[in-house]
């Protein structure tokens, strides 16, 4: 049992890391009073550093700490996108006035950043209902607060609350659905679910009760129609930084739990029981159905509402319910393309939607505003960051050469191998309509006079330079796919997977 | 009738009749005490299963720290008969009972009809699993890592806990 | 003898208790209230799988549930209190929730 833990404990380097740099950061808050400056270095430091031993987990597949969580390049996948993300927001957080005005309680800040990382570490490797769970709630918890950190404006608080009671809800029916998942196996571990449904086979109509009712949880994380309801407020009312942080990383963490969820619990995991790359379902209930409908209802309800939106925080928000509809599509052909896809179009959404995030901040930090009209004449007033901004809002939709149509480009591919016309088609539209809202504010930044204030907007090296560092990503992945591909390829290996 | 079968019936019925209590008053404080009552009855339902550990944490975490967690917060807003909200019937709300109602129907009918796969027959090993012996013997081995994640889990609570409610009372 | 179908059914009746409880209910201290039944009837469920089962997982996993809620009722209050010393309400209708 001790061998199995030490043995465990080195292939959790990555976490550990996170939860020494958690502590420190608490820590230094008390012991520095006067120094602030400490805790946001640590918890750089510790991210750089857990990023680091994430990459030393490359090619490793293992299971660790009696079958909890897993080490699989699935789960390294997801993990490094989700520390890539984490260290962007702290670097984000440097510059963002809002999270700078709450100064003195800046440890805390970073502190509950570090721990929803952790959340989503877990959650990407997570292969046991009950770590699932844990991870969820740690995931929830630490964002409940972060979206409430500027407590002095009443927005930030309601948006607490409200993501909260949603949250508390979802959490509720998905426990629901695993009690009667295991009253039906008999086991916690998705493997041993597995099993159970092939060998000994369970009752249909229950099993579809409790996949439901689990699928609330999951589609709650990934703000999916009808469990999206949360989105838009709480984007509206959290810190610009967290926003982003939830729109990309949370939302990965989400897809990861859940395409591993069904895909190692209700597909054949017997030898040969793939014959060409596409997967076998186990029993009657089709799944990837349910996942295809909320798929429609998510892109078609988010992009329809974002075309009525005036406050760009919303909009965005809307916009980013409506990639997660995008992202299903690649979750219902049950193939290793499809997935291949979704880890291609995570990768690409990562830098283009937290690049449409960012310029949101930093049009808010000087001009106080993040409604559309105030982008009047931004390219104007300021050429580089307009510039920038129609870069990603033109990858977002998904037009060549950006970055963006590589992502719907082996999506739709996918859905075309797979037969899905429908769908393909459904989505495709779709990006017709998300075209209308984006050109919408480029229109606003370019052919419209600024309404009253002319004067250039000045922004420091530093802050151009991340600016940059994200655009690059967004153009070159546009025109230069092929890393990106490998890498997606070489990640959709799960650990007890063929 | 079995003592078990006394004692379901019993405990079931308390247990019922306080849920609604607690959703229906509309002082917070009285919902408060109807769940106290309600946590009572589940520990006692959890010993007709032979889950004594649970048991007994169910009256300690549940009855002794979340609900006085709660009623210190009742307290600390003064939110007594006075504060007593007016509560309004809306077609969401209506739309949410059906919906509700139709959920527990299904669920109802599922087990009514036994056209699920449940385990059949009478507690088995009930004894020997629901100890503290036992219970503590799987923690501390194959459960050791969630119960570690849990520490975690707690800490970010109370860090966030402290930051949302402590604030200069200005 | 009680089957586990009856101890079943009386999960799934406080679990819909809660859940109209949450939909219903506009004082926010009642609606965490709610949801605390809904994880208490969860317990209820895995305890009585555990049971009939003989298998102690179930058990374990009530254990962590507990946990589970009692962080989320911490926070959850503290929330409450942070956005009462605001608004001076505790009435989730004030905060309009579902706007478009």
């Amino acid at each position: 049992m001790v061998e199995q833990i030490l043995e465990s404990l080195s292939r959790f380097l990555p976490e550990t890391v996170l939860v020494g740099a958690l502590c420190l950061a608490i820590l230094s808050d008390l012991v520095f009073r006067q120094n602030r400056g400490i805790a946001p270095l640590i918890a750089l430091g510790g991210l750089f550093l857990s990023l680091y031993y994430v990459t030393e987990q490359a090619g490793v597949s293992q299971q660790i700490f009696s079958g909890m969580i897993v080490v699989d390049p699935f789960a390294v996948f997801f993990k490094f996108l989700i520390g890539v993300t984490a260290i962007l927001i702290v670097l984000f957080s440097f510059y963002s006035s809002e999270v700078q005005s709450t100064q003195k309680r800046i440890g805390e800040y970073f502190s509950l950043i570090l721990a929803l990382t952790l959340g989503m570490y877990l959650m990407a490797g997570a292969v046991n209902l009950l770590m699932m769970v844990l991870a969820i709630e740690l995931t929830s918890l630490t964002s409940y607060i972060l979206a409430g950190y500027t407590r002095e404006a009443p927005d930030s608080s309601e948006a607490s609350l409200k993501y909260m009671i949603y949250g508390a809800l979802s959490t509720g029916l998905m426990l629901y659905g695993i009690s009667i998942l295991y009253g039906l196996t008999g086991a916690t571990d998705i493997y041993g679910i597995n099993a159970s449904i092939a060998y000994n086979g369970v009752n249909e109509v229950t099993l579809l009760i409790a996949v439901i009712l689990i699928l609330v949880g999951f589609g709650y994380k990934i703000s999916a129609v009808p469990f999206h309801f949360w989105t838009p407020d709480v984007y509206e009312g959290a810190p610009v930084t967290i926003t982003a942080f939830l729109s990309v990383a949370s939302k990965a963490a989400g897809f990861a739990m859940m395409i591993r969820f069904f895909r190692v619990s209700f597909i054949d995991l017997t030898p040969g029981g793939f014959p060409d790359e596409m997967w076998v379902l186990l029993q009657g209930i089709e799944w990837n159905k349910i996942v295809a409908i909320i798929s429609v209802l998510t892109m078609t309800l988010g992009n329809l509402v974002a075309v009525w939106q005036d406050n760009l925080k919303r909009l965005l928000a809307y916009s980013s319910i409506a990639h997660a509809g995008y992202m299903l599509m690649g979750v219902v052909v049950l193939s290793n393309a499809g997935v291949a896809a979704v880890l291609i179009y995570f990768m690409v959404y990562l830098f283009m939607n937290l690049g449409a995030f960012y310029v949101v901040m930093l049009v808010a930090n000087k001009t106080g505003k993040e409604d559309i009209d105030s982008y009047k004449g931004l390219g104007y007033r300021s050429p580089i960051v307009a510039v920038s901004f129609v870069i990603f809002l033109i990858s977002l939709t998904g037009l060549p050469p950006t970055a963006g149509f590589i992502g719907k480009l082996y999506l739709f591919a996918a859905l075309f191998e797979a037969k899905w016309i429908w769908l393909a088609v459904v989505g495709a539209l779709n990006s017709v309509v998300s075209l209308y809202y984006y050109v919408r504010v480029l229109r606003n930044m370019f052919l419209r006079d600024p309404a009253e204030d002319k004067s250039p907007i000045e922004f420091s090296t530093a802050q151009i330079v991340v600016l940059i560092a994200l655009v690059i990503p967004t153009i070159l992945f546009g025109l230069y796919f092929a890393p990106l591909v490998d890498f997606a390829n070489a990640s959709i290996v799960m650990f007890g997977v063929r | 009738m079995t003592l078990q079968a006394v004692l379901f019936y019993l405990l079931a019925a308390v247990s019922i009749a306080s849920a609604i209590m607690v959703i229906t008053r509309r002082n917070p404080v009285t919902s408060a005490l109807f769940l106290v009552l309600n946590f009572f009855s589940l520990g006692g339902l959890y010993l007709t299963l032979h889950a004594q550990f649970i048991a007994v944490i169910q009256i300690l975490v549940y009855a002794g720290a979340i609900m006085v967690l709660f009623l210190f917060v009742i307290m600390l807003l003064n939110l007594g008969d006075s504060q007593s909200l007016r509560e309004v019937i809306s077609l969401r709300k209506l739309a949410g009972v059906g919906l509700s109602t139709a959920f527990l129907l299904e669920i109802i009918y599922i087990l009514g009809f036994r056209v699920s796969d449940f385990p059949a027959g009478e507690v088995t090993r009930g004894l020997e699993i629901g100890t503290v012996e036992y219970i503590g013997q799987k923690l501390f081995t194959d459960y050791l890592f969630p119960f570690e994640i849990t520490s975690i889990l707690l800490l970010a609570a109370i860090v966030g806990a402290v930051v949302m409610a402590k604030r200069k009372l200005d | 003898m009680i089957s586990v179908e009856q101890y079943l059914a009386l999960s799934a009746v406080m679990f819909v208790i809660g859940v109209v409880g949450v939909l219903v209910r506009r004082n926010a201290i009642i609606v965490f209230m709610s949801i605390e039944l809904m994880l208490n009837s969860v317990n209820l469920t895995l305890v009585a799988f555990s049971a009939y089962l003989g298998d102690v997982t179930g058990q374990m996993l009530v254990f962590f549930v507990m946990t589970v809620a009692a962080a989320e009722a911490a926070v959850g209050l503290a929330i409450i209190i942070a956005l009462y010393r605001i608004r001076q309400t505790v009435n989730i209708d004030d905060i309009n929730i579902l706007k478009w």
